[in-house]
């Protein structure tokens, strides 16, 4: 069995090795696609012209007055907006309307569209993102006031350079501002490790989704990741990478069937190693396990579990399984 | 490690490619190196960041080109994204995620589990663009989690440590198209899904008395071999379909549908040797011999549809249902062979053979219906509210095996909560106001920690002077209770924040925030050794206190944080955290950084887990 596991090994490690390699392929083809298009910055020395040839003046262009512009350059919305390595004016026109009357009044902010709150996102945003998927509306939980719009998260002009998708600040600073709570549980000893190589809101939260209806659902809280674009299978968020505990289990743990990964463990930050809301395990599987006179799920541990011994204060030690077994009833294996 | 050198090399080989072709680059690569002192384990268990070769970032970007990498090198985690488009050609993505998961606590008791494992994820995207309205694509997600680890096995009064190698592997590929075809737009995925766990045991070295010192009826009880593999294969196809179109100009219509249907095989064996009891057969033993053949299938399905409505500018709304189905059942072969068995007074010797053929089900029905409406009245003034009501059905019926005794392991559950909440808030020249209220109200509980009631209260203030001064304020509360006598839950959580941040010049920030927050949770439990009932009582008092600096002048930045975090309550314990970071360009395409991070650690009641660990770092910066 050790043999068979170490050969899927060496067999996932090329697939891996292949992988990576392969995306280091297509990084070096798009790098070489992508220079085409940089290369055709124009000659530095213009071409000689005659006084009889000299063309009528050329159209003022924003990067005249607006730096900005000229570093729009490598901005995803320039995309078939440049031209000899210029950003038309048209791609400005897009999100800020005809800029004639500003241009030929010296200026005059009146004269340009600024898209602006909850509008502006709608306005120029929208008319574009809105489209072809399900994740992106103008009704998301982030998309519908003026306090919380499209512009509040992404800035167009100067997005942070080492994030994707146009976003003003690292996730995790942009995320916290807002949601504090989340942010400071991070300061806990046992989180997730985010930013840096880790994991990053988005990771688990669909920022652009509809507030959360419902609860107690292991398989849809909607503004997680449950079901992106591509089509991914409907499922908590949670056994997108901890594939081991989907299951499904002969012998699955009603909690985990019933309940959320949330039912014992905090996501955002805990003190207890395991990532569990209460600081010991018996203190999580006692609450469930101690069935009263209500009629609840959670059963009732045999009578030698004497809780005032160290070795049965901590449940998985026994009880390994806890996320569910195909081998034992009890979940000890 | 040298498969990370190779790669970082090719990294930034291709790196170097693309830089030669003008586009915007900007690497940091460097060495970190490691000082700790204290706890090493528990350094790791929480941190874990290690000494060796960093490529700390490298980002490329263009319009059809970005290239984000974080971290990649020694652990514990790194990232790679790769975005590249051809317009009216193909759009691609590639994602590589690693991350370490190391686990050892300090020894309190055996049965410690630990590990030390790796996780791989390679996520990749292909959609092609060539035939306007209909967009093909194909996916496939590789993710490996493997590694070492200790863990135990209950057998006769008494628990082994167990020596563990895992690796598990799930793979998915999935292909489909997205389409707009007038007003309707949608994507059909059909995906399929195969995880294949391998697992194999061997006793610890040294572990052959357990974890019970004491003989069991006067017999000691010891392991002198073991051995254990077990095999999992789950298949999984999946079908997932959503449709929206605008039936009108102010109304939008969308529904969605997905299916998975999970089928789990299981083979597993089992060889031990030893001195053994067990009560439930009233025999000391001389070893077990075990097979085990499973099957478990998981089929979900779930649909919806939902419909927008936008009446003006300043009022839309939405209503919405959804219903999703699962269905779970399981059934075990497992034939264990105890081993030269006798009777606790010694007589009867033979082997005895116990046949385990259990079946299970669950079945759980869930439905949603929601609706709520957006109000700005004046640009800004905004107003959202909303009701839903979900309600669950669940049906249980365990294998008699899985029951020791009767009660709370079956039968029928329901459970119906409504909710309604009411957003608000202001926002006009630099000062946001927010509020938010949700209540929540449930017929029954169905797990003992389910709410009947609960409420949730949100508050935000900031205000932003342009360019140089905001200032939030930030309160939170949740509050859930059952208060049914046998139950008594009541868990309360608080927290209140405030940060701030100054520009007094543009080459200066200065910001601070403090935090505090407080849970108490309250419910009844029954011991199981005497069967008295009692409170269990969680508390959690924490405070943090944040503050950091930046500065940048000419061509040297500045970057240095302090935090402390101070937590009482059930697990005291304190953490203080230094962050400094330093760059200087010495050119405009070339400089370099240093960093220093320092974190300590110090639980009041149990000081052997203390840690202190001083992190240095070197980098070279190159951008053009």
């Amino acid at each position: 069995m050790a043999s068979l596991a170490s050969d899927e090994r060496r067999k996932d490690g090329l697939a891996m090795k292949r992988f990576a390699y392969g995306g280091l392929l297509v990084l070096l083809l798009s790098g070489s696609s992508a220079g085409t298009v940089a290369q055709e910055t124009p000659s530095p020395v213009p071409p000689a012209t005659t006084a009889a040839e000299e063309a009528p003046a050329p159209t003022p262009s924003c990067s005249d007055c607006h730096d900005q512009a000229k570093h729009f350059l490598t901005n995803p919305h320039a995309r078939g907006a440049v031209t000899n390595g210029v950003v038309s004016n048209d791609a400005c026109a897009t999100c800020h309307g005809d800029g004639t009357e500003h241009m030929e009044s010296g200026g005059d902010t009146m004269k340009i569209a600024v898209p602006r709150g909850k509008a502006g996102s709608d306005e120029t945003c929208m008319l574009c993102h809105d489209v072809a998927t399900d994740r992106m509306t103008r009704r998301g939980m982030h998309a519908n006031s003026n306090q919380v719009n499209c512009l509040t998260c992404h800035s167009i002009h100067s997005s942070d350079p080492r994030s994707p998708h146009l976003v003003a600040k690292p996730q995790l600073a942009l995320c916290g501002s807002c949601h504090t709570q989340s942010a400071s549980m991070r300061n806990k000893p046992y989180a997730h490790r985010l930013d840096r190589g880790g994991m990053t809101c988005s990771t688990c939260h669909e920022p652009h989704g509809r507030r959360a209806k419902g609860e107690q659902s292991q398989a849809i809280v909607e503004h997680l990741r449950t079901a992106s674009s591509r089509g991914r299978m409907p499922e908590a968020p949670c056994v997108s990478c901890h594939t081991e505990k989907r299951g499904p289990f002969v012998f699955s743990h009603g909690g985990a069937e019933v309940g959320e990964c949330t039912t014992c463990h905090e996501s955002h930050g805990s003190s207890n190693p395991n990532q569990l809301r209460r600081a010991t395990v018996k203190q999580v599987c006692m609450e469930c396990h101690s069935p009263t006179s209500t009629a609840s799920l959670g059963s009732q541990p045999p009578s030698f579990h004497n809780l005032s011994l160290p070795r049965y204060q901590n449940c998985t030690t026994c009880h390994v399984a806890v996320h569910g077994s195909n081998r034992d009833p009890q979940l000890l294996k | 490690m040298t498969r990370n050198r190779w790669f970082l090399l090719a990294l930034c080989l291709a790196a170097m490619n693309l830089s030669a072709q003008t586009m915007p680059i900007d690497v940091e690569i460097g060495y970190r190196w490691t000082d700790i002192s204290g706890n090493e384990a528990m350094y790791r268990t929480q941190i874990n960041e290690d000494e060796g070769l960093l490529l700390r970032a490298l980002t490329v970007a263009s319009q059809d080109f970005r290239l984000d990498v974080s971290d990649l090198g020694i652990g514990p985690a790194g990232s790679l994204r790769l975005e590249t488009r051809r317009d009216g050609w193909y759009r691609f993505n590639l994602r590589y995620r690693k991350a370490e998961a190391f686990s050892a606590l300090p020894h309190v008791a055996l049965g410690q589990h630990t590990f030390d494992r790796t996780r791989d994820v390679v996520d990749a995207d292909l959609e092609i663009q060539r035939w306007g309205a209909i967009k093909p694509f194909i996916g496939y997600t590789w993710n490996r989690f493997e590694g070492p680890g200790t863990t135990t096995w209950h057998v006769g009064q008494d628990e082994f440590l167990l020596s563990q190698e895992l690796s598990d592997t799930d793979r998915e590929l999935r292909a489909g198209a997205g389409f707009e075809l007038g007003p309707v737009q949608g994507q059909i995925t059909q995906g399929w899904r195969s995880f294949r766990g391998r697992e194999s045991l061997t006793l610890a070295p040294g572990a052959n008395n357990g974890n019970n010192p004491n003989p069991v009826l006067g017999r000691p009880i010891t392991i002198g071999e073991l051995t254990r593999d077990e095999r999992t294969d789950v298949d999984t196809p999946f079908t997932t379909l959503f449709l929206t179109g605008q039936a009108t100009s102010r109304i939008r219509l969308t529904g969605n549908f997905a299916r998975f249907a999970a089928d789990s095989d299981t083979d597993g064996t089992d060889d031990v040797t030893g001195s053994l009891a067990s009560f439930a057969l009233g025999r000391f033993f001389s070893g077990i011999a075990e097979s085990s053949t499973t099957r478990a299938k998981n089929t979900t399905w779930r649909g919806g549809a939902r419909a927008d409505f936008s009446f003006n500018d300043k009022l839309d709304a939405t209503a919405g249902y959804r219903r999703e189905h699962r269905e779970l059942d399981g059934s075990a072969l497992i034939r264990t062979l105890y081993l030269q068995s006798i009777t606790f007074g010694g007589a009867d010797p033979r082997d005895v053979e116990v046949i385990l053929n259990a079946t299970n089900a669950l079945e759980r029905e869930e439905d949603v219906l929601d609706a709520s409406v957006s109000y700005r009245p004046l640009a800004p003034f905004s107003f959202r509210a909303g009701v839903s009501q979900s309600h669950m059905d669940v049906t249980v019926a365990p294998d008699l095996s899985e029951i020791v005794i009767d009660g709370g392991q079956g039968g029928t559950f329901d459970r119906r909560v409504r909710t309604i909440f009411l957003d608000g808030s202001y926002t006009l020249a630099g000062l946001t106001l927010g509020a938010s209220l949700q209540r929540d109200d449930a017929d029954n509980p169905i797990l003992r920690t389910d709410f009947v009631d609960r409420d949730r209260y949100r508050l935000r203030a900031a205000w932003k002077a342009p360019r140089w001064f905001r200032i939030g304020v930030t309160a939170d509360e949740t509050r859930q209770e059952n208060d049914r006598s046998d139950v008594a839950y009541d868990a309360r959580l608080r927290q209140y924040t405030a940060d701030v941040l100054v520009t007094p010049i543009e080459a200066l920030q200065l910001r601070a925030s403090a935090s505090r927050f407080r849970s108490d949770s309250n419910i009844l439990i029954r011991r199981p050794e005497n069967f008295t009932i009692e409170e269990s009582v969680h508390l959690e008092k924490g405070e943090s206190i944040e503050g950091g600096l930046s500065f940048s002048w000419s061509r040297l930045t500045f970057d240095g944080d302090l935090s402390r975090f101070e937590n009482e309550g059930s697990l005291p314990f304190e953490l203080d955290r230094s962050r400094a970071r330093m760059t200087f360009q010495l050119r405009e395409s070339f400089g370099i950084g240093g960093e220093w991070a320092h974190d300590e650690y110090r639980e009041a009641a149990f000081a052997v887990a203390d840690y202190e660990a001083s992190r240095y770092g070197v980098f070279l910066l190159l951008r053009r």
